[in-house]
């Protein structure tokens, strides 16, 4: 006898979001050999969070961007972070109107739904620090006017590791607000043939990686479903045990943060919605961990270990105590 | 984790465990004195702690102390309350129940100083030797005691600075050293809530049992508290306590209750103090016109006669205040003793009332010896009285026998005594000229009518084998050295026909012990004890009618019989009237013998050549007391007993041991069935129960197969690497998505039936099974 489901581990309400796995097959087509990447931006994107790629050049952060940026059908703004680059330059700024005599707000970039902050760490911390409110409010304050983002406001930066002459790190408090830190790495040899057979002829324009997914506001709709995936408190007890693991860990000279441990939870969430589970397990909580961790635990060297002990130190609940 | 360098604090740590033991060695001896099992044992284990500190396997990678180790520290800490009972069937000697714990401690001290590489042991094994340490000061009072207590002092101390000075150590390297901070293990500090509730819960279980349990198990309880030394009324080797053994107490334990041997023996008119006493608190006592009595002495004449005033006479002593005055004259004799005389010590005993040494055909009796001219008695210091002895003691003699013997209702002012009597004492009655002979070898109290109850005889007598006699230590008839004596008297009537019974039972043998030895033994063998045999009143002579016709008859016939017969062979005998102390009636809880008026006996003796009394028994049913054996026949005597008792239990035996090794052979499976019958019957009383309970049988067989889930590790991976890349089995998976369900999920799909998840659970587990798990044909499936 088997039980009677559609398929083990998945519920019916979620496996038929059919506009996950088109969003996924599109990203999957402009980023070729890289599903793990694609699945923690989904989830990123899912749990409203932001993204920091940390990569070397020419390895597609952009592409994907772009990709996304499109694919979710919202407005899509980019800004080339530079040394010279102005907080204006990106929240927006008021003029002067001679007509009506009155100053206009002119929004910047960040009044997008998708941000591409490429090279953000070329930017000098004064414009840098001008996506604290944008990424953790979503708003923007000038000259003491309140203006409200997008509410899937979605900010995707890029930073190169390996160049540090003219570059500004990003300060803890600008890591804190990015929901993960990911690495694309290079494709595999697979993934790099297909890459060249698509460019001979037609270029590297393919009609998928342009195409809409998502209607409007449906993005949010997908948000709020995420937000409402069940999180049993023995789950949450295992974040606030692993919160508290990066807290006393000694190779870690900053802790997970409160709003960390929110995100975490969040991403989690959004995790098992993609494994069209209607809650989420301590699974959910390790697959998103290393990237999360990643972007805000101050480790020195090898945060990869660093995480792996920490998971290995909490025990993870399954009979109840 | 204990760092390198600890070789000095371990060393030290030996030291005081070394001190400790034999602090709790001198205290257990109320001498003070090292008893040479005491330190040949404790050689021997230190010797062997020693060996195993140096050898033990013992990683600087494993921090915790292996399970095996701990078992072995369970194993010491138990061992010598599972031994003493051997050890008591063997030396015949025991310990009280306080000591046997202590000796459990005392052990698992030097075990745990044996793993003092892991860093709880060095610490718990400093703790245990404290322990010690106070247990035997708050017990002991003997000499060496407070030396051993400075050099304790010493060797803690230098305990101590060595501790500290390798933690110093140990934190500078860490320091000083990179990358050794990271060794630094940070554990959460945590309160112990679950071990402080079952501390609570035992310390509650134990007062429970103390208040309502069985009487038994309050008195066990009461005599694990060091400082009462037990009450002896469960276990026979209890130490005397305030209120018990030697000292005074009420109740009635033959150690207790007017045994006193703190008091004065006199005789008078006057009121005792519990007289006066009466007087105040109740109706005037009227003392009876003449009274022997034990009565305690005020409390300067005791500490005159003492120097300190003993544990029996303290101010300190229980009054009871809600006393209530005696509503009648209640006489001192009101509770009746349970015998005549209570002896502690080895038996059997033989203790002479009367000895005859003259045979009347006539009349078929016996009649009275005649009473010494001299009394052989002299003085020793400490009250003690030594017989003088006219011959040089000879060497076929064991070590002497000490015996106490307590007088609790004799009719006589016999003083009750051992046979082959060299010293004996009866406290403050400290002159020779107190005692007299009743009669030869017979002790009493001169000029006294009867021996007041409640008087301690402390004796030591001889024992012998008589079998290794030489045929020179019988005396010969005429050599007696007293011509008054007439021991080797037959009549004429009998002489012909006991003689000639004599001689054909004596046959060829030598004369001497082997002679004698075949008339004993032909009389117990082929002879019958049958008290209520007599001879019939016409008959003349009884003990040939006993010989010859009936040879059934009471113990009179039977010594009456073996005197007559050894005075045939020219053996000097007489026959004696007293009280036999049979082992039989040993009562363990007092560790006395009480003798009772029905255990008169009468027994034959032979005359020895140093002029001591031989007593022979040709009554079956009836011993003498022998030498004490050497060990190794202790021993081995023990080892026939232990085969004696597991053949005549060999059934029961056998089909215990196979129910062990059977149950030991396949306990996995068996608890493993027992667990899925209780999942069975008590499921839960929901269905995340349910499968949380399946989950917890499943991941316990993977336990066995040291496949079991690591804490860290999630469910979905663990089943994983079960799989280990292979096909996923899909009730396993079935059953992950139902254990996360049920332990993080929410409320189930109404697609699902709880007896559905019931039914898929029973599946798998009748699937998985600790057989198949097993099996190395499916590790490649299942690993």
């Amino acid at each position: 006898m088997t039980m009677t489901r559609t398929q083990p581990g998945k519920d019916a309400r979620l496996v038929e979001a059919r506009p996950i796995q088109q969003l996924r097959h599109v990203l999957n087509t402009a980023l070729r050999g890289k599903p793990e990447v694609i699945e923690y931006v989904l989830a990123c994107l899912l749990a409203r969070g932001h993204i920091l790629l940390e990569d070397k050049p020419g390895l597609g952060k952009t592409t994907l961007a772009k990709a996304l940026a499109a694919a979710v059908g919202g407005r899509f703004a980019r800004v080339q972070c530079t040394p010279d680059l102005l907080p204006g330059d990106i929240t927006g700024f008021s003029v002067f109107n001679q007509k009506t005599r009155e100053f206009e707000f002119q929004p910047g970039p960040v009044f997008a739904d998708v941000l591409l902050a490429d090279e953000i760490n070329r930017t000098t911390p004064r414009t840098q620090s001008a996506l604290l409110e944008a990424m953790a409010e979503r708003q923007v304050t000038v000259d003491n006017v309140r203006h409200p983002l997008s509410e899937t406001f979605f900010v995707l930066a890029t930073q190169n590791p390996i160049e540090h002459h003219g570059t500004y790190p990003l300060p803890e408090a600008q890591l804190d607000r990015f929901a993960m830190k990911l690495s694309i790495g290079y494709p595999d040899r697979q993934s790099q043939r297909e890459l060249l057979a698509t460019a001979v002829g037609g270029g590297a324009f393919h009609p998928e990686v342009t195409a809409t997914i998502l209607h409007p506001g449906q993005l949010y709709q997908l948000q709020q479903q995420v937000a409402g995936i069940f999180v049993a408190p023995a789950v949450q007890d295992y974040l606030i045990d692993l919160g508290e693991q990066t807290r006393i860990h000694p190779r870690i000279t900053l802790g997970l943060s409160p709003r960390g441990l929110l995100i975490w939870q969040r991403v989690a969430q959004a995790w098992a919605f993609l494994k069209g589970r209607p809650f989420v397990t301590p699974d959910d909580v390790q697959a998103v961990a290393e990237p999360i961790l990643a972007v805000r635990l101050g480790v020195e060297a090898a945060p990869a270990a660093v995480i792996c002990e920490i998971l290995s130190a909490v025990a993870v609940p399954l009979y109840p105590k | 984790m204990a760092p390198d360098g600890t070789r000095a604090l371990r060393a030290a740590t030996f030291v005081l465990m070394a001190i400790a033991h034999v602090a709790v060695e001198v205290s257990s001896n109320p001498a003070g004195l090292l008893s040479w099992f005491g330190v040949s044992f404790g050689i021997c284990l230190f010797a062997t702690a020693m060996l195993v500190s140096r050898y033990v396997p013992f990683s600087a990678n494993q921090p915790h102390l292996p399970r095996w180790a701990t078992l072995v520290l369970a194993l010491l800490l138990i061992a010598p309350l599972g031994l003493e009972p051997l050890l008591r069937r063997v030396t015949g000697n025991g310990q009280p129940l306080e000591l046997q714990m202590v000796s459990g401690v005392r052990v698992l001290g030097v075990g745990l100083a044996a793993l003092a590489r892991w860093a709880p042991c060095l610490q718990l094994a400093g703790v245990v030797s404290l322990f010690l340490l106070l247990f035997v000061v708050a017990m002991g009072a003997q000499t060496p005691i407070p030396w051993l207590l400075a050099a304790y002092t010493v060797v803690g101390s230098l305990w101590l600075m060595l501790a500290y000075s390798s933690r110093v150590r140990f934190t500078a390297a860490s320091e000083t050293t990179p990358g050794m901070a990271t060794a630094v293990e940070r554990v959460r500090l945590r309160f112990p809530a679950w071990e402080m509730t079952i501390l609570v819960l035992l310390t509650v279980a134990a007062l429970c049992l103390t208040v309502i349990g069985p009487k038994r198990v309050t008195i066990a309880l009461a005599e694990m508290m060091p400082t009462s030394g037990g009450t002896g009324k469960t276990d026979p080797f209890a130490r005397y306590g305030i209120g018990d053994g030697p000292e005074e107490v009420a109740g009635d334990n033959a150690r207790a209750a007017g045994m006193v041997e703190t008091d004065m023996m006199i005789e008078d008119n006057k009121n005792a103090l519990l007289d006066a006493i009466n007087d105040m608190y109740g109706p005037p006592h009227r003392p009876p016109q003449k009274l022997q009595r034990m009565v305690a002495g005020g409390i300067a004449e005791i500490i005159k006669m003492h120097g300190k005033l003993p544990q029996s006479a303290r101010p300190s002593r229980d009054f009871d205040t809600s006393r209530k005055g005696p509503k009648s004259d209640k006489k001192l004799d009101s509770h009746k003793a349970r015998g005549v005389i209570e002896v502690e010590g080895r038996t059997p005993l033989h203790v002479r009332l009367v000895a005859y040494e003259s045979y009347d055909p006539d009349t078929a009796s016996w009649i009275e010896g005649h009473k010494p001219a001299s009394r052989l008695i002299e003085a020793e210091g400490g009250d003690w009285m030594r017989l003088m002895q006219p011959k040089a003691s000879v060497g076929w003699y064991a070590k002497d026998e000490r015996h106490r013997l307590k007088v609790a209702d004799l009719k006589t002012n016999l003083v009750p005594t051992p046979t082959l009597l060299t010293r004996f004492r009866i406290q403050r009655v400290d002159r020779p000229d107190y005692y007299e002979w009743n009669y030869d070898g017979v002790l009493a109290l001169a000029g006294r009518t009867s021996t007041p109850p409640g008087v301690v005889v402390s004796t030591e007598c001889r024992t012998l084998d008589p079998s290794r006699l030489p045929a020179s230590a019988i005396a010969a008839v005429g050599t007696s050295g007293d011509s008054a004596l007439l021991l080797d008297e037959v009549p004429d009537a009998l002489h012909r026909q006991i003689a000639q019974i004599a001689r054909n039972w004596a046959g060829d043998r030598p004369r001497g012990w082997p002679q004698i030895e075949a008339v004993l033994n032909t009389l117990r063998s082929e002879y019958t004890l049958d008290r209520a045999a007599t001879a019939p009143p016409d008959h003349p002579a009884p003990v040939v009618w006993f010989l010859v016709e009936s040879r059934r008859g009471p113990d009179y016939l039977f010594a009456t019989a073996a005197a007559l017969l050894l005075r045939a062979l020219d053996y000097p005998t007489r026959v004696c009237l007293g009280y036999y102390a049979a082992p039989e009636a040993y009562d363990p809880k007092t560790a006395h013998t009480p003798v009772r008026t029905t255990d008169l006996h009468t027994w034959p003796e032979v005359l020895l050549c140093d002029r001591q009394w031989l007593v022979i028994e040709p009554t079956p049913g009836y011993e003498v007391l022998g030498p004490r054996l050497p060990w190794s026949e202790r021993a081995w005597l023990a080892v026939q007993w232990l085969g004696l008792w597991a053949w005549r239990h060999s059934v029961a035996l056998t089909i215990a041991v196979l129910a062990a090794v059977v149950i030991t052979w396949k306990r996995h499976g068996i608890l493993d069935w027992l667990l899925v019958w209780l999942w069975r019957l008590f499921p839960g009383r929901s269905w995340r129960e349910v499968v949380l309970g399946c989950l917890w049988i499943l991941e316990r067989r993977h336990r066995r197969q040291r496949r079991c889930r690591p804490s860290h590790q999630t469910l979905a991976a663990w089943v994983a690497s079960l799989n280990g890349g292979a096909s996923e089995d899909r009730e396993l998976a079935e059953l992950v998505w139902l254990g996360e369900w049920a332990a993080y999920g929410p409320d189930l799909p109404t697609s699902l039936a709880p007896a559905e998840i019931r039914t898929h659970c029973q599946r798998v587990l009748q699937t998985w099974t600790l057989s198949r798990l097993n099996q190395p044909t499916r590790r490649g499936r299942v690993a």
